[in-house]
């Protein structure tokens, strides 16, 4: 249903936001690495020394499999390629306004497309999710003194849905009836972090990303059933939500003397507030109701760690990996966040072409396994997923 | 360190990653102490595919015998080989009509409703009139619409039933020759239904329920013969046929009055102590013990069957003036002779399963289970008419969905007797019911 992504992340906390931190197993929060940090920590955007801009993509190649426990028969999502990007904007002031600067962020901390293949065993639970979120966040950051930097910026997102299933009622030729709903929806938050360079080595970062609650109104409800139950199906419109959660983050990074640092993030991400998932229909019908379902999701932990080594003034390679644990409990794994307790693995490097412009490329890997029997559809199978995003961004700073 | 080199490899891990898709494994479906040289299997029209009330081609292919051999063959089974109508008959019921589908229809005030409608005025009677027996392909699936269990020994069943007389290999041969001349490895066995149906369909007109002691005689000769051999085999409990839609689809109290109405009605009936009000009532029926009138109201546990003459009871007072008759209700007495004779049977079936090792499946729990509604796969499934999903438009027969359900029942038994892995059907791949 309208639920918070697929097959990549423990939700929107995966951080597809920055190559360097994907480089280092998206950890960062303790970092300015590059503008990207109006996203990891807008306290760290205080210790920009220019202006800078930064524009990265990273498309999402993931596939998962289903394996249904009682039969024995498999299936597969021909999901199209996810595509995250990002934009980031930091403007230094200089003089006395010097502490200070503003920045402008966009990005998709979630959003994904699940297509199951045609006919598949869940069909009747879901054949077809796709949730996209774009976040606007207009930045503040100050630089206290040379140690301490905080910022903060307002979060508006902009998001769409679009939910399909298939309808256990026949026409006379035996095709299956269909439901889509699709709708925008509107959300509003904030981030907020500081950073505190605690030595010349060694840096910590505290952030906090707010719940945002993305509600759809007056979204289009669309069924097609055989003629005979068209008044049983009305289409119009419905109203949900979907409480993206808070993560809180605490970020460390050390420098050692040689070429190496390294970078460590704790995150705590708020699932609790994914309860329910709830549709209101404006026209109820005897077989079209309101529905709401138990999603009971569990607030987690994640950590992501990483380490990186500047081979030369050119050069830095990334590495890294990070654990988080699922947020869906027993019972209440969905065709649509197939989630699980997921390691995973990442790599990347930069390259300095002069003073002004670099790039960065990242790639990450996981591969998850749940099996489960879903309390509500009582499918009864195993998901594995397989995932690889490799990420590419372009740096500019004045 | 090389940095292009890194960076060479970095794009082709990347490239070689992208098209990499997580690999099936499944567990391979065991047989395990099962011999499944050849498996048959015998029953009555749910075991032949009968459904909306007829047999024709769709339904056999949808039948719990066909979709229990397609999984069996997955462990090395033989195919299983039906006495096919053709694919473009319209098919035939027990009583030679055609067979339903759902449509719409007009009643006597004029209001046009979803129903099961008939195929035609009559059913193909020719597909029927042609033998299909062939000796070099012997039928392993013996399902015979109407099949009773008193009807195994009969040597003249081909004379009385058309549906046994077009596979049998001569017509003097008994069901019961036929079969054990096919000399199993592994026998289905699902009978009785029908022995108790014909009392329950005529509301309890015809005493035609088996004793308990024809019962146990008829069904112990059965198996004796078919496991003489050393055969495995499951069999099966009878359900409790009250908790079809044939029986529980019109309500007791689907009298529905007005002012007007309850004002004659109680004028009429209060001195015989029945009273009416505003909204839904109990319809009135026949019973002869009641009163001099042998009328009286329905009570909330008695059911009415699926034959009542609906335009009847819209337009021309059946269940208000006229009381419904006996031959469209199950009352409380005869639902308890029902209920107490098809638990007699079934411990009786419980008991041989036990003493001749078989396999028992629970028939009577599926359809409790169905009737209580279950989800599956995200569909719910229910034993209400038409909407539930499982039950054909006669509302006795399971439709093919219905049917790849109870074949799971099936063969969950088996596997937990017998430690086979078959693979279950998935379900919702068969039809419900079809809707115009």
């Amino acid at each position: 249903m309208f639920v918070a992504l697929s097959s990549f992340g423990q939700g929107f906390q995966v951080n597809f936001q920055g190559q360097k931190q994907q480089g280092m197993g998206c950890a960062g929060s303790a970092l300015n690495a590059d503008a990207s940090s109006l996203f990891f920590n807008p306290g760290a955007s205080a210790f920009a020394n220019n202006s800078e801009i930064n524009l990265a993509g990273t498309p999402i190649f993931a596939h998962v499999l289903y394996t249904d426990s009682v039969s024995q028969t498999s299936y597969r999502t021909n999901n199209p390629v996810g595509t995250p990007f990002s934009m980031y904007g930091i403007y230094r002031f200089k003089k006395s306004l010097e502490p200070l600067s503003v920045g402008l962020a966009m990005y998709t901390p979630f959003g994904s497309t699940v297509q199951w293949e045609p006919n598949w065993i869940g069909r009747f639970a879901l054949t077809r999710l796709s949730l996209k979120a774009i976040f606007f966040q207009p930045t503040l950051s100050y630089r206290i003194n040379e140690r301490l930097g905080i910022g903060a910026g307002f979060v508006i997102s902009n998001g769409s849905v679009n939910l399909q299933k298939d309808i256990p009622v026949q026409d006379s030729l035996g095709n299956y009836g269909h439901a889509e709903l699709a709708g925008k929806a509107i959300g509003f938050g904030f981030n907020a972090g500081m950073l505190y360079h605690v030595n010349e080595r060694f840096s910590m970062g505290f952030t906090y990303r707010s719940k945002v609650n993305m509600s759809v109104k007056n979204g289009i409800a669309t069924f097609t059933v055989p003629t005979a139950l068209a008044t049983s199906f009305p289409n119009g419109t419905f109203s949900s939500q979907l409480p993206l959660p808070s993560v809180l983050t605490l970020g460390l990074s050390f420098k050692s003397n040689s070429k190496w640092s390294f970078v460590l993030d704790i995150n705590r991400v708020n699932w609790k507030v994914y309860d329910t998932l709830a549709f209101d229909y404006a026209l109820n019908t005897s077989t079209l109701s309101d529905t709401k379902s138990a999603r009971n999701y569990e607030s987690i932990f994640a950590f992501r760690g990483g380490a990186a080594y500047s081979a030369t003034k050119k050069w830095t390679f990334r590495l890294g990996s990070g654990f988080g644990f699922t947020p869906v409990q027993s019972g209440y794994v969905t065709p649509e966040t197939p989630d699980a307790n997921r390691l995973y693995g990442t790599c990347g490097f930069s390259f300095m072409a002069n003073e002004h412009f670099s790039i960065d490329a990242a790639l990450y890997a996981t591969r998850m396994q749940r099996t489960d029997k879903n309390i509500e559809t009582q499918l009864n199978g195993t998901f594995t997923s397989i995932a690889f995003a490799p990420g590419f961004s372009l740096n500019y700073k004045w | 360190m090389n940095k292009l080199h890194v960076i060479g490899l970095f794009i082709f891990t990347t490239l070689g990653m992208l098209s990499c898709e997580p690999k099936i494994k499944t567990k391979s479906p065991n047989k395990g102490e099962l011999d499944v040289t050849k498996v048959i299997f015998i029953g009555d029209g749910q075991m032949a595919g009968y459904m909306n009330d007829g047999l024709k081609n769709e339904g056999q292919k949808n039948s719990l015998a066909n979709i229990l051999a397609a999984q069996f063959e997955l462990i090395g089974s033989n195919q299983a080989k039906l006495p096919w109508l053709n694919s473009s008959s319209i098919g035939i019921s027990t009583a030679g009509l055609a067979p339903f589908h759902l449509g719409y229809k007009t009643d006597c005030q004029g209001n046009v409703s979803l129903s099961p409608v008939r195929d035609a005025n009559i059913g193909d009677l020719s597909c029927l009139t042609q033998s299909c027996y062939q000796a070099n392909s012997p039928f392993t699936v013996f399902g015979i619409p109407g099949l009773r269990l008193n009807q195994f020994t009969n040597s003249a069943l081909a004379n009385t039933n058309p549906f046994y007389n077009r596979m049998c290999s001569s017509p003097s041969v008994s069901l019961l020759d036929e079969i054990i001349s096919q000399q199993a490895s592994f026998f289905q066995l699902y009978i009785g239904l029908e022995d108790v149906l014909d009392y329950a369909k005529s509301g309890g007109t015809h005493e035609s329920l088996p004793s308990a002691l024809n019962f146990q005689q008829n069904y112990e000769q059965v198996i004796q013969n078919l496991t003489a051999n050393g055969a495995k085999g499951a069999i099966a409990t009878i359900p409790d046929v009250t908790l079809m839609p044939y029986f529980t689809t019109i309500p007791w109290n689907g009298l529905s009055l007005d002012n007007t109405n309850v004002g004659t009605l109680n004028s009429i009936y209060n001195p015989l102590g029945y009273y009416f009000q505003l909204g839904a009532n109990p319809f009135m029926m026949v019973d002869s013990t009641a009163n001099m009138f042998a009328v009286r109201q329905i009570k909330s546990k008695e059911l009415i069957l699926l034959s009542l003459p609906l335009d009847s009871v819209k337009c021309n007072q059946m269940g208000v003036l006229f009381p419904i008759r006996d031959e469209f209700i199950l009352d409380e007495g005869e639902i308890n002779v029902l209920r107490a004779k098809i638990q007699s049977y079934n411990n009786f079936i419980r008991q041989i399963a036990q003493t001749y090792n078989l396999a028992l499946i629970e028939t009577d729990q599926f359809v409790s289970k169905l009737a209580d509604g279950f989800t599956y796969n995200g569909v719910n499934m229910s034993a209400k008419f038409v909407s539930g999903g499982a039950y054909s438009l006669d509302g006795i027969y399971l439709n093919p969905r219905g049917n790849a359900h109870f074949a799971n029942a099936v063969i969950k038994a088996i596997n937990k007797k017998y430690n086979s892995t078959i693979p279950e059907v998935d379900a919702n791949k068969f039809d419900g019911v079809r809707f115009p």
